[in-house]
């Protein structure tokens, strides 16, 4: 998947014999040492180890190319590679670009899903004062990324006094997913996702909002987890005189396959005389189907003193279990059976509360020391704490 | 003595911290710029002069003119001013503005190309250039 990529960009190049592309390489890393613990055994996010330091789960590094191709085009691509994934190179993003007007831009290739309002950038530990994202929030989709085209626009407001962005994306993403309750990774797809984005900003505030909504492509994960978990309960419900569009009623209602799913956000933030409050809310759930519509928040308040910001957090993940999509299923055996499910697939969730320190000791990169703790449902995690101290570089 | 030796040290330090910074552009650019134009076009807000021609913005990799420059006009402290671009820089919404090693290094840019526009200290302001405002 990854040289199609490659040659896309190689081409784009290419077909402008007369253009010399001007090329810019930029560049972001982290290295960080992270330290886990939990009541249960298992470490709180699965990159980590849980009672030993790891030097893999949290480094990270990119470096991006864009060439120039003049009159408002150009062709970027970054290279990513993540310690969780034994460093292997990626081709995170891979798009062409065509700068409209001052307003618009409109791109098309390999690009960042903008799930949450910092997901084009949750990679970039530079950017923000954290060791890392709020996981309740960033919690590391697989789907980040989208092939497709997006507009990005930005418009000044009150002569130039507020901004607004925004950014109207269509695409498609095809891959694995880790699902706690299958034990690992399930292959799902997303077809048509339709994305949009807007943050209106003035110097110091911003606020923001943002909803995607896909089709779930998931015969994998039906036929790979959600039926088998279902068979049991089938079976005894079959030999209890449950009839063939009995069973129908109920895999139809679990399915995830071309079922809706509804991903959107919304917050605030500001940066004010060197005090700093976000704020983030997210929602999503696939829709009518074997899913806990899930429910996640936090709100971080930092102070800057000089070359250091200390931010203290707080963060949260619920799901909300219904059983309305079970509506129809009639059996008793096969209802029990299907709120079974979703009650195992809604019992993960975790909250967590810490405190981070930036120092930005360099001009290009930040040293950062982060101490978390809360509670995860899992029950071979519990109670948990993470400590970390790693830099984040950015050129 | 040790008195006049800390008076001056300190008016030194003063000075320093407060070192005032001109904007430049070309002698030919005709256009008014305040603080709010030159901003937008190092924010990557706007990519044009207020008379419609193309602004590209020029700064300096490092020093007192730079910190300077980024507290009066931009209004981010340096890292700051870092993390807002590698937002826009890695999410394709812009590139940040090219830096260079000198003063001179800008004048000489600058001199040579009506469509940029950069800082240097104020007495680094030769005839080569046009001074657009003083932050």
């Amino acid at each position: 998947m990854k040289k199609p990529y490659l040659k896309l960009l190689a081409l784009s190049v290419l077909v402008t014999p007369y253009a010399v592309a001007e090329i810019q390489f930029n560049g972001f890393g982290s290295v960080r040492a992270t330290y886990s613990e939990s009541d249960n055994g298992s470490a709180p996010f699965s990159y980590l180890d849980e009672g030993d330091i790891t030097f893999k789960g949290e480094s990270l590094f990119a470096l991006q190319a864009r060439a120039d191709l003049g009159e408002g085009l150009s062709a970027t691509v970054q290279m990513f590679a993540e310690g969780r994934d034994d460093f292997d190179i990626e081709a995170r993003w891979a798009y062409v670009s065509y700068q409209l007007d001052d307003t618009h831009q409109i791109n098309a290739g390999k690009l960042a899903n903008p799930i949450f309002h910092q997901s084009e950038y949750e990679k970039v530990g530079y950017a923000h004062n954290f060791s890392r994202l709020p996981v309740a929030v960033y919690s590391g989709f697989d789907f980040a990324t989208m092939e497709g085209i997006s507009l990005n626009s930005q418009f000044e407001l009150a002569d130039g006094d507020y901004t607004l962005d925004t950014k109207l994306s269509y695409g498609n993403w095809e891959g694995t997913v880790f699902l706690a309750a299958a034990g690992g990774d399930v292959p799902l797809g997303l077809d048509n996702i339709f994305s949009f984005n807007a943050t209106l900003s003035g110097d110091w505030w911003k606020v923001f909002a943002g909803a995607f909504i896909t089709e779930m492509n998931a015969t994998g994960l039906d036929q790979g987890v959600i039926f088998p978990f279902a068979q049991p309960g089938i079976d005894l419900a079959t030999s209890l005189g449950a009839t063939s569009s009995d069973i129908n009623e109920l895999t139809s209602s679990l399915a995830w396959h071309e079922k809706d799913g509804l991903y959107w956000f919304s917050g605030f933030g500001f940066d004010y005389n060197n005090f700093i409050v976000d704020f983030e809310y997210a929602n999503y759930a696939v829709d009518d189907a074997a899913d806990a519509p899930n429910e996640a928040w936090y709100i971080a308040f930092g102070y800057r003193f000089g070359d250091y910001v200390v931010t203290i957090h707080t963060e949260e993940q619920t799901q909300d279990i219904e059983y309305d999509f079970l509506d129809n299923v009639q059996h008793p055996v096969l209802q029990a059976t299907g709120r079974g499910i979703v009650d195992a697939l809604g019992a993960v969730e975790f909250e967590g509360s810490g405190i981070s320190l930036r120092y930005d000791f360099h001009p290009s990169a930040a040293f950062k020391l982060d101490y978390f703790s809360g509670e995860n449902t899992r029950a071979d995690i519990g109670d948990y704490t993470i400590v970390s101290a790693g830099i984040d570089v950015v050129f | 003595m040790k008195i006049i030796k800390f008076v001056l040290l300190f008016s030194g330090l003063i000075a320093f911290t407060s070192q005032a910074v001109t904007v430049i552009v070309h002698p030919s650019n005709a256009d008014a710029l305040d603080k709010k134009v030159v901003k937008k076009i190092f924010l990557g807000k706007s990519t044009k002069f207020p008379g419609g021609s193309q602004a590209i913005p020029i700064e300096l990799k490092d020093g007192a003119s730079r910190a300077s420059f980024l507290k009066a006009v931009v209004g981010k402290p340096e890292a700051k001013y870092k993390a807002y671009w590698s937002k826009r820089v890695f999410t394709g919404k812009g590139q940040a503005p090219r830096s260079v090693d000198s003063e001179a290094e800008i004048i000489d840019l600058i001199s040579k190309n009506p469509n940029l526009i950069g800082y240097v200290s104020d007495d680094a302001v030769t005839d080569s250039v046009k001074a657009a405002g003083k932050f």
